[in-house]
């Protein structure tokens, strides 16, 4: 066989125009916990590389520990072939610094919110960081439900980069993004937004900028209310969940779902909520509390409302006693 | 006239570049990780010489552009200029009810093509990018497109029907569409041509055996029955796909793994066939040596695979009334000797008799049979591209 000649392709376009650079064929992601793990599993497997940020080695490496997991976990539920695997892990990378995000087209904001005050001010400092590493044309955007986009953006040189891009990473197949376009982004980001959302095979939904947005706001409120009927004795744990899924056609019930989020994010996303709109439909349930107490996290601590085995399955009959009841 | 045939799949486009008065190949290739990160082209010249041409290919229509730019240029070209390319042939996946033959490409023609995206929403859109590619590029050169699928239009409804309710075949068009059928098309006239006779009475089975695989009954030059069936899953068990599979089966295996539409369709399309069962991998050539290692599990696979052809060739026997030509193509076809073997054990009753001896050889054309074997076996090397060429060369010439 005769030795293969390599050459760049530019040279050989027909037209002169400059030839367009891919768009988003690199993106960042700040923070990679469970979200950011998430978010960015899900845009690799869509063929495009992503970098991560992380506070120190460790965490990187408990990330992508945890990405294998999940992957591993897909491969055994015939999601996913290995083949497939490697070539998602090859195209995420793990950095400490904010330089490597240099050639990103989008770098998406996933930093854990402890409280909302708390996280604002956190959030702006990333935002101004990334924009010194990131070309004119990246834009920047949070996955955070209870930030508001324009107050992240006000710090910005450039405010027209700045959208809340939420992800669902409680069902990563679903096939929806909430977009929020705040005061300052422009038309140009809004739409490249949409772009980057079809590559992703995402159909991207238009929301107003409100705390919580759709999902965020009507998820926690079923499972508030949820809490409520069991309470008040209306029904068990498992009809409740049973009703929804059956009755409703959710894939999830409503502890279930709380499971799968996690109580304390649940937890997390009512008090902010609560700060903003001070309505007390939007305060925690007790019995969420308790568990989080408890460090009862839900799926990922093996127990919440339910209990789980090590992968993730449901235990059958083993639900927590939350309720007390003195009645014998 | 000059040619160039494109196969554009939803990351790569091959290319062939053809000179059709002698059907001489001028230049070969393809572009890889069309729209990814680590793009490529990569060039053959029938000298042999490869050049692998590296940067970003934003989309098809770049991809296009590059290949008409490194087939124009000065250094690895091979014409003068575009205008050189008389016409430009497109494999299209499926063509649905609506063709049975290869077309020449016109508005018309493409607003069909859109509404069959449905039918075939992993490989249509692929091949519409490449014509509206050449339209933009080159808009004066002709297009034809030549369709997977046109050759077993043929097919009667007893044989491309299913057993559901017809209503649904009514809204959706669910019914066997067959795939391969240019490779069949190609090799059964081939298969004639060698041995002179006329497809008029003629009954051929030909063993499209590939990665993807399926088999088709011809007779009279037509295609009666094959074994693909609504997509390329059913029939016989390929590299990593199924084939025939009992529905039951599937929607019980849904209900235990508890999992849905998507991964169901991972299941059976990538998890499966040779590499679910042997465990080994979904290349014939490795299931093959881990077999003679003593593989308990790759033995068996081999001994399903080519059960499951045999088991097809007897059904269109059965079909046909007989059978007097049986073909081997595709990769696995034309080069694995031990399952052409397999396969054929036991079907003297049909009239074929295979020649071991003949038998031992690899990718060319050649007649296999015992000289005493009343219907023929054959090897015909599959060439998709030529007939693409061919096709487009005969619609352009006569329009």
């Amino acid at each position: 066989m005769s030795e293969i000649i390599t050459e760049a392709i530019e040279k050989y376009r027909l037209s002169e125009n400059a030839t367009p650079k891919m768009k988003f064929s690199k993106v960042g992601v700040v923070g990679c916990g469970t979200t950011g793990q998430g978010i960015t599993l899900m845009i690799a497997s869509r063929g495009i590389e992503v970098v991560f940020l992380e506070l120190n080695q460790k965490l990187i490496d408990e990330a992508f520990q945890e990405m294998r997991e999940a992957l591993d976990e897909k491969i055994n539920h015939w999601g996913m072939t290995s083949n497939d695997k490697k070539l998602i892990l090859s195209r995420i990378k793990g950095t400490l610094e904010y330089k490597d995000f240099v050639e990103c087209d989008l770098v998406i904001d996933s930093i854990l919110s402890k409280t909302r005050e708390f996280s604002k001010d956190i959030r702006r400092g990333v935002f101004k960081q990334i924009e010194e590493h990131v070309s004119r044309s990246a834009i920047i955007a949070t996955n955070s439900t209870s930030s508001v986009i324009t107050e992240l953006a006000s710090d910005l040189k450039y405010k027209d980069r700045c959208v809340s891009l939420h992800f669902s990473t409680t069902a990563p197949d679903a096939q929806i993004v909430e977009v929020v376009k705040g005061l300052y982004s422009s038309e140009e980001v809004c739409e490249n937004i949409k772009k980057f959302a079809k590559l992703i095979n995402k159909i991207p939904v238009p929301v107003e900028e409100s705390p919580g947005l759709i999902s965020v706001r009507l998820g926690v409120s079923l499972i508030s209310e949820a809490c409520s009927l069991l309470m008040e004795g209306v029904g068990s744990m498992e009809d409740i969940d049973f009703v929804m899924k059956k009755g409703l056609g959710m894939s999830l019930g409503p502890f279930e779902m709380a499971d799968k989020i996690g109580l304390e994010r649940v937890v997390r996303w009512m008090d902010d909520l609560y700060n903003e709109f001070g309505d007390r439909k939007y305060k925690p349930s007790p019995i969420i509390k308790k568990l989080v107490r408890a460090k009862h996290y839900g799926r990922k601590t093996c127990e919440g409302f339910y209990k789980y085995d090590d992968l993730g399955y449901k235990l059958k009959d083993q639900t927590q006693n939350v309720v007390c009841t003195n009645v014998e | 006239m000059k040619i160039l045939v494109l196969n554009c799949g939803s990351s790569s486009i091959k290319f062939e570049f053809f000179s059709m008065q002698d059907e001489e190949v001028l230049a070969t290739g393809v572009v890889e990780k069309v729209g990814m990160k680590g793009s490529f082209l990569k060039l053959e010249k029938p000298s042999g010489e490869k050049v692998k041409f590296v940067g970003d290919v934003l989309d098809h229509k770049i991809g296009v552009e590059y290949i008409l730019g490194v087939l124009s240029s000065k250094k690895h070209g091979v014409l003068k200029e575009l205008s050189e390319i008389q016409a430009v042939g497109h494999r299209v996946v499926h063509g649905g009810e609506d063709f049975s033959g290869s077309v020449y490409i016109n508005d018309e023609v493409i607003k069909v093509l859109e509404k069959n995206i449905e039918l075939a929403p992993l490989h249509n859109p692929a091949n519409l990018k490449g014509i509206y590619a050449l339209q933009a590029l080159l808009p004066e050169v002709p297009q034809v497109a030549v369709f997977d699928t046109a050759f077993h239009q043929s097919m009667e409804p007893s044989a491309y029907m299913y057993g559901i309710p017809y209503s649904l075949y009514k809204k959706y068009k669910i019914r066997r569409y067959g795939f391969h059928g240019t490779s069949h098309r190609y090799v059964s006239a081939r298969a004639l041509e060698i041995l002179n006779k006329k497809p008029k009475g003629t009954k051929i089975i030909s063993c499209h055996l590939g990665n993807g695989a399926s088999l088709a009954a011809i007779k009279d030059g037509k295609s009666v029955d094959t074994s693909m069936g609504f997509t390329p899953v059913e029939g016989l068990i390929m590299g990593t796909r199924a084939g025939d599979l009992d529905i039951g089966a599937l929607t019980y295996i849904m209900r235990k793994e508890e999992i849905g539409i998507e991964t169901s369709s991972v299941l059976i399309n990538k998890f499966s066939g040779m590499l679910g069962i042997t465990g080994v991998s979904s290349d014939m050539r490795e299931i093959e040596e881990k077999a003679e290692e003593g593989n308990e599990r790759a033995k068996l696979g081999l001994d399903m695979y080519a059960y499951r052809v045999k088991k097809y060739i007897g059904s269109y026997a059965a079909a046909m009334g007989g059978v007097d030509i049986l073909v081997f193509t595709g990769g696995i076809g034309e080069n694995a000797i031990n399952l052409r073997s397999e396969i054929c054990k036991g079907l003297a009753f049909a009239g074929l008799e295979l020649d071991e001896q003949k038998n031992n050889t690899r990718a060319k054309e050649e007649i296999i049979s015992k000289d005493t074997s009343k219907a023929k076996i054959m090897i015909v090397p599959t060439n998709e591209e030529l007939v693409i060429a061919q096709d487009t060369y005969e619609i352009v010439r006569n329009k």
